[in-house]
């Protein structure tokens, strides 16, 4: 469960990112956080990677507290929660299996685990024939299917997408949320920011929707409720 | 850490240095030139530290008597010396026997000395004393300087002085030159490690974010750092050996007698090349790591 209480966050005392933000994500659940740019949904997933810290307010993730975590434990923390970006963020002068098997290395897994784990979570994206491309060997769809894979290799139990369709066509940036869902689908809390109107009116998910640092409206099945 | 991950970022440090290619090069030069001037003041100090307790074994003392010393005055004091504890052994030379002992040391040039007979000899008779234990030596000489004909006792310590004195100045200086050219090396180090951490910026990013430990991002960088300070101590040691191997055979060569090279009795090369070569590898590795340890810091913000 994550939960933000009363959580305000200003970079410099006169902008403020967030304004007395109250949200409860349920494990399992399905959110769209969406809104206008600078509206603060980029602030919203710092904090919750533990960024930046919050200037007032409590944010807790999977019960824990995290103004008490440690600088330390960071890494830590942030094993328990998969990451995509809108620019993929993947290794250039590794391969599709290189860039997944990256994250397992990290956090010192067997070469055993890597070699059973790594093939299972591409064949889940469905990228097991590019296993031995390189990032710009394959599509953007293909980029962001190996982000995903990296992403959820040391299984975690949330998965925050940071825009993750952002630089793909409509095609493509469907396939992608078919995955995303699928992970949801397997009890993975999905927490995604988005700008696509038609993906977020057709999942039918809970979406919350951001403004000037506050929230203007949370509903279930919700809908993209407002102009860009 | 497990011992994969250690060999992993042992390996990523490596092609690193070869990835930035120029840099790795200017830094091990410079890692390299600084080690190369320790290494020829280490090899001058152990050498003086050689001759000095080469001398202190030797402990000989020279009693040169005034010039107008009569024979019986002479024995007088060789049925002293016979008395005194402490003596191994002594010999009397007189000044004929001096200036003919100056002769043959010169050899081919003692025409030189054609000049000097009997009458106008310039050499004073003298006693050459050796003692049994070198503690003996301070007492000895003061008991000899208070003797009324004797003009000038000399002996080894006053040439061990003067090299302690000269390895002294030696060590400070070199050691301050190696200093400067150390915080030289390690700023060229610290740029290129910079340069390396800077152009895997992207990479430290996303390492951090799939959580991956502060440490775990450092040590392929630290072991960049290493490496390089290890290449500029090979380097080194191989530059410092070849050149002490041709000074030692320099010395061996030429004619010992009457040339100032035969003053040195220089140490054989594997006597000091491993200290060496070992003190390099230190020096290169530390030096390595706290430059690439002060490069890391400012991108690990995330």
């Amino acid at each position: 469960m994550i939960q933000f209480k009363n959580v305000s966050m200003s970079y410099d005392n006169v902008t403020h990112a967030l304004r007395n933000v109250n949200l409860t994500i349920n494990s399992g659940e399905f959110v769209f956080v969406v809104g206008p740019s600078g509206a603060g949904k980029s602030t919203l997933i710092k904090l919750l990677l533990k960024e930046i810290e919050p200037t007032e307010g409590k944010l807790y993730v999977n019960n824990v507290d995290l103004s008490g975590i440690k600088p330390k434990e960071i890494p830590f923390y942030r094993r328990g929660i998969g990451v995509v970006f809108q620019d993929f963020r993947l290794l250039p002068d590794r391969t599709v299996y290189e860039n997944v098997a990256f994250a397992m290395e990290i956090v010192e897994a067997t070469r055993k685990e890597i070699r059973r784990q790594v093939p299972a979570i591409l064949g889940m994206v469905g990228l097991s024939s590019k296993a031995n491309s390189y990032p710009n060997q394959i599509s953007g769809g293909e980029q962001q299917r190996t982000a995903l894979a990296r992403a959820l290799v040391n299984n975690p139990s949330i998965l925050i997408a940071d825009e993750p369709t952002g630089n793909l066509d409509i095609r493509t940036a469907r396939e992608i949320m078919k995955i995303i869902n699928l992970i949801h689908r397997r009890g993975t809390t999905v927490i995604m920011a988005t700008h696509a109107r038609d993906i977020v009116d057709s999942m039918q998910k809970r979406v919350v929707t951001f403004d000037k640092g506050c929230i203007v409206s949370d509903e279930e099945k919700g809908e993209y409720s407002f102009e860009d | 850490m497990k011992i994969r991950t250690w060999r992993l970022m042992a390996g990523q440090g490596f092609r690193n240095v070869f990835r930035n290619r120029i840099m790795s090069l200017a830094s091990i030069s410079a890692i390299a030139a600084a080690l190369f001037v320790l290494g020829l003041v280490l090899a001058m100090v152990l050498n003086f530290n050689n001759i000095i307790s080469g001398l202190e074994s030797k402990v000989e003392i020279t009693v040169f008597l005034k010039d107008n010393v009569q024979s019986h005055e002479i024995e007088a004091m060789s049925r002293q010396l016979n008395d005194w504890e402490g003596i191994k052994e002594w010999k009397f030379v007189s000044r004929d026997e001096a200036l003919e002992n100056w002769r043959e040391e010169w050899g081919e040039q003692k025409y030189l000395l054609d000049g000097y007979t009997a009458e106008n000899n310039p050499l004073p008779d003298s006693f050459h004393i050796t003692v049994e234990n070198p503690d003996y030596v301070t007492e000895m000489v003061e008991k000899l300087r208070k003797l009324t004909k004797v003009e000038v006792v000399q002996y080894s310590k006053d040439v061990v002085d003067t090299i302690t004195r000269i390895a002294n100045a030696t060590r400070i200086l070199g050691l301050a030159v190696v200093v400067i050219l150390i915080i030289m090396a390690m700023i060229i180090i610290h740029n290129t490690i910079r340069i390396s951490v800077y152009s895997r910026r992207r990479e430290i990013n996303i390492m951090k974010y799939i959580g991956a430990t502060d440490w775990y991002i450092r040590w392929p960088f630290i072991m960049e750092g290493i490496s390089l300070g290890i290449m500029g101590a090979v380097i080194a040691g191989s530059l410092t050996a070849g050149i002490y191997y041709l000074l030692v055979q320099q010395v061996a060569e030429s004619p010992m007698e009457g040339n100032i090279l035969s003053l040195l009795q220089l140490l054989p090369l594997e006597s000091i090349i491993y200290q060496i070569v070992g003190l390099f590898l230190l020096v290169g590795s530390v030096v390595g790591v706290i430059a690439s340890v002060l490069s890391i810091r400012k991108h690990l913000r995330v």
